[in-house]
């Protein structure tokens, strides 16, 4: 009976500790690519007319 | 018995982590106002920051910053605004890092968020821009 | 010095061996070695070649520590007539490499004198004099600072140019010097470390003492820019300074500088030079104008992002000692200092008090602070009484005066970590009047009183959490707010972040605020994650609705008009319209309104849904009843606001439409 309950509780504690480790580290690390894209698309101006130099038309 | 409680827990574990999984799934949160107003700072410093890329005064750092790199080709008396650049530009960056760590609810992303975006700034800088790579400068 | 001239003597010398044996074609002589305290001379060797010429070549010639290899010196015509010994056309080489040539060589044996005169390899003419036995004078002119690259590689990436002039007179008591450097540039590789025309004038002299020397010395630079990261410095400052050189170890007794700015700046100091190591190290700075000190040199190294919008006042003084190469004690003390951002959004001063920092004792701050601003809001006068450890600064109470009441910190306590202030500890808003706060903020004057207990005050970079609930009772109700975060508390991305939850505010008392009509009744409001930037919100899920219990509700024809108003054009009020002009106010059951504000647009939502897409706002009930109806489900945010600055500016009937 104690053996049975120890284990249990072993299993338990590997599957608490299981999914936390699994939500701690998991990253969306595509997605963040494809945040990071978007967000240097705006700010070095490369979508759409790239080839226009965008320190001019810029508003101080 | 033991074997079956053993499988159980596991595979509950199992659900658990593709639950976090699809839950995460998807576009990032990046249509906040902060980094919006981050991206407008960061796009009107641009427009000072490009010729200093070019010119290789300046460097994308490994870690998701910008560097002064050599400002040999910069007068001495603009040297330290260009280092006032330098520091409100990284001061964006980080709180750009921790502001989208933060909209997606999960500050602890911050690290990796600042790790995808310094390989992203690099792989995507032009020709002729000067990034750090694990062996030190390197021009594009 | 001396030791060179003895060594010289000794080569005279066997000059004049040789002398008497003039027939030979050739003679080659081999000293082998030399010795001497200061001098040491390896595998020395003078070969004579019969027409005149010589050669005095040594493999190696140590003088105390530094050490040279093949050291040859060739004179194209070497003479001893009468004691007068004379090198004509000689050339001077080390380690395979010229140092000089040109030269010429005058010595009287008898009178203990000697001159010479070389041209040094790389540019520049050098001239020495030896007279009376021991006295010394020698004269550098014009030498070139890139050829010293050639004997120093160390330096040649720091791409020196520029040129030097010297002097030095040196007897075996005393000695005087002076240095002229004139256009000097240098550049480190990244271009961190640079100056450009710099010209500086160094003076000295010196004294032998019982023990050592005795020195004394002045710099004044006179012409040039330079950038020692991140600092930009120009031309101006001057040092003067004495001391003693004892043992290996440079004393420095006094320095006194003169800085543009600064009242005075004093300094002494020990530094160990076979070690390496600053031994000791006072330095203090008396009355420095911070308005002339602060942009120059603070502001670069504190706030490098924020130097351009920093405004610097009052002055400051204060002292650093370092101790074996580590900093033991800073102090700090400012008078009437001031500190603002050029955007006026943030002010302190004037501020005076002391700032005293021990490597391993704490240290009490007491600052008075006479004022500030934060925004729109005046601080009142308040005092600063910290304790500083290490890295920790620990404030047990701090009380500043916000309007008729006060914000009061206790337990605060700030770490400084490589990514900057971690910390925490509580903080309590003593009640302050809202008439004064809404007037001061620029509102319309609203009767109620603001407090806080904020139990979970926590800084860290990016964000200041203040857990906890911030009270304003007003308009009869009260309004709570919790879960208040301050993001990104310097920079573009500045915002604020709480929860508001208002109950059993009096609508009369609200519209009559606002010029808004007349509204008898009372709301429930719940405003979940707002969000403002610059004090203005930018998200949020509002929802107001009347509160429960039995109260008088009624609203006036003019409410009705600005609430038509505030649809625009395009929204739907008020379907008894016909019966508007007969009636002063009409009854209501219940009012409802919700608005999730994303990216500039509300979404707009009512107590129901309608068919055709309307929903109630306010659903009529009594005599004679009115319900008002929306359509537009989504509302430019800030069109919404210019229609509500408006309809109150206006404070008269808005047309309808």
């Amino acid at each position: 009976m104690r053996h049975t309950l120890r284990l249990s509780l072993l299993a338990a504690m590997l599957a608490v500790s299981t999914a936390c480790v699994t939500i701690n580290i998991y990253f969306p690390a595509a997605a963040a690519e494809k945040a990071a894209d978007r967000i240097i698309d705006e700010v070095w101006q490369l979508r759409e007319g790239a080839a226009a130099q965008p320190a001019n038309g810029e508003r101080q | 018995m033991k074997i079956h409680a053993m499988l159980r827990a596991a595979l509950a574990a199992l659900f658990l982590a593709f639950a976090g999984v699809a839950a995460a799934q998807g576009n990032l949160e990046i249509n906040t106002p902060a980094i919006t107003a981050l991206q407008q700072s960061m796009q009107q410093r641009h427009a000072q920051l490009a010729p200093l890329y070019a010119s290789g005064a300046v460097g994308l750092a490994r870690d998701g910053t910008v560097a002064l790199r050599d400002a040999s080709s910069v007068p001495l008396a603009q040297r330290g605004q260009i280092n006032g650049l330098i520091a409100a530009e990284n001061a964006d960056r980080a709180a750009l890092y921790r502001e989208i760590a933060r909209a997606n609810g999960h500050p602890e992303w911050e690290a990796d968020v600042r790790a995808t975006f310094a390989q992203r700034w690099i792989d995507r800088a032009q020709p002729g821009w000067w990034v750090q790579g694990g062996g030190g400068w390197v021009k594009k | 010095m001396v030791a060179a001239v003895r060594a010289a003597a000794v080569a005279i010398f066997l000059a004049c061996a040789w002398g008497s044996a003039a027939e030979a074609r050739s003679l080659t002589v081999d000293i082998g070695r030399l010795t001497h305290p200061q001098l040491r001379a390896e595998e020395l060797q003078m070969r004579l070649d019969g027409a005149g010429g010589a050669q005095l070549r040594a493999a190696r010639l140590a003088v105390e520590a530094q050490a040279v290899d093949a050291v040859a010196l060739e004179c194209a015509h070497l003479s001893l007539v009468d004691d007068r010994l004379r090198c004509v056309d000689g050339r001077l080489e080390a380690a395979g490499m010229l140092l000089g040539d040109a030269l010429q060589l005058a010595a009287d044996l008898a009178r203990q004198d000697l001159r010479v005169d070389a041209r040094l390899a790389g540019g520049g003419q050098l001239t020495v004099e030896v007279a009376e036995a021991a006295r010394l004078r020698a004269r550098l002119e014009a030498l070139p600072l890139a050829a010293v690259h050639a004997y120093w590689p160390q330096l040649a990436q720091w791409q020196v140019s520029g040129s030097v002039d010297g002097g030095l007179e040196l007897s075996a008591a005393a000695a005087q010097w002076s240095v002229q450097v004139r256009e000097l540039a240098f550049g480190s590789a990244d271009g961190l470390q640079a100056a450009e025309g710099v010209a500086l004038s160094l003076q000295g002299g010196g004294e032998a003492a019982a023990q050592g020397w005795h020195w004394r010395g002045a710099l004044a630079w006179t012409a040039g820019e330079a950038y020692l990261h991140p600092l930009y410095l120009t031309a101006g400052a001057r040092s003067s300074a004495n001391g003693r050189m004892v043992d290996g170890v440079l004393h420095v007794d006094a320095l006194s500088a003169h800085l543009e700015g600064v009242e005075r700046i004093d300094a002494r100091g020990r530094y160990d030079l076979r070690a390496q190591v600053l031994e000791e190290l006072a330095l203090s700075v008396s009355m420095a104008d911070l308005a002339v000190i602060g942009p120059r040199y603070l502001a670069p190294v504190l706030l490098p992002a924020q130097a351009d919008g920093l405004i610097f006042a009052g002055h400051a003084s204060g002292g650093v000692v370092i101790e074996h190469g580590e900093l033991q004690a800073i102090d700090l003390a400012v008078d009437a200092a001031g500190l603002s951002l050029a955007d006026g959004a943030l002010a302190f001063g004037p501020v005076s008090g002391a700032l005293p920092w021990r490597a391993a004792l704490p240290t009490r701050i007491v600052l008075d602070v006479g004022g500030g601003r934060w925004q729109k809001l005046a601080l009142g006068a308040f005092t600063v009484d910290a304790r500083a450890h290490g890295g920790e600064v620990v404030l047990e109470a701090l009380r500043i005066p916000l309007l008729d009441g006060a914000l009061a910190f206790s337990d605060l306590r700030l770490q400084r970590r490589e990514d900057g202030w971690h910390g925490g500890g509580s903080v309590v808003v003593e009640p302050i009047a809202m008439p004064l706060l809404s007037v001061a903020l620029g509102m319309p004057e609203m009767a109620g009183v603001l407090s806080a207990s904020l139990p979970g005050l926590r800084v860290d970079p990016g964000e200041i959490v203040l857990d906890g609930a911030l009270v304003v009772s007003v308009f009869d109700g009260y309004l709570m707010v919790t879960g208040l975060r301050v993001r990104e508390p310097f920079g573009v991305a500045s915002h604020l972040v709480a929860d508001i939850d208002a109950r059993n505010i009096d609508l009369a008392q609200l519209t009559e605020t606002f010029s808004f009509g007349s509204v008898s009744g009372h709301v429930d409001a719940h405003l979940l994650g707002l969000e403002l930037v610059r004090w203005r919100p930018v998200r949020f899920d509002a929802r107001v609705a009347s509160s429960p219990g039995r109260y008088p509700r009624r609203i006036s024809q003019r409410a009705v008009q600005n609430i038509g108003a505030l649809g625009g054009a395009g929204a739907m009020a008020a379907i008894q319209r016909s019966l508007l002009g007969f009636f002063d106010s009409f009854g209501y059951r219940e009012i409802g309104l919700s608005c999730v504000l994303r990216a500039g647009v509300c979404v707009m939502g009512g107590l129901d849904q309608r068919p055709g897409g309307g929903y109630a706002l306010v659903r009529g009930g009594g005599i004679p009843a009115l319900n008002v109806i929306g359509y537009n489900r989504r509302v430019d945010w800030h069109e919404l606001v210019d229609r509500l600055q408006r309809v109150i500016a206006s404070n008269a009937a808005p047309e309808i439409r």
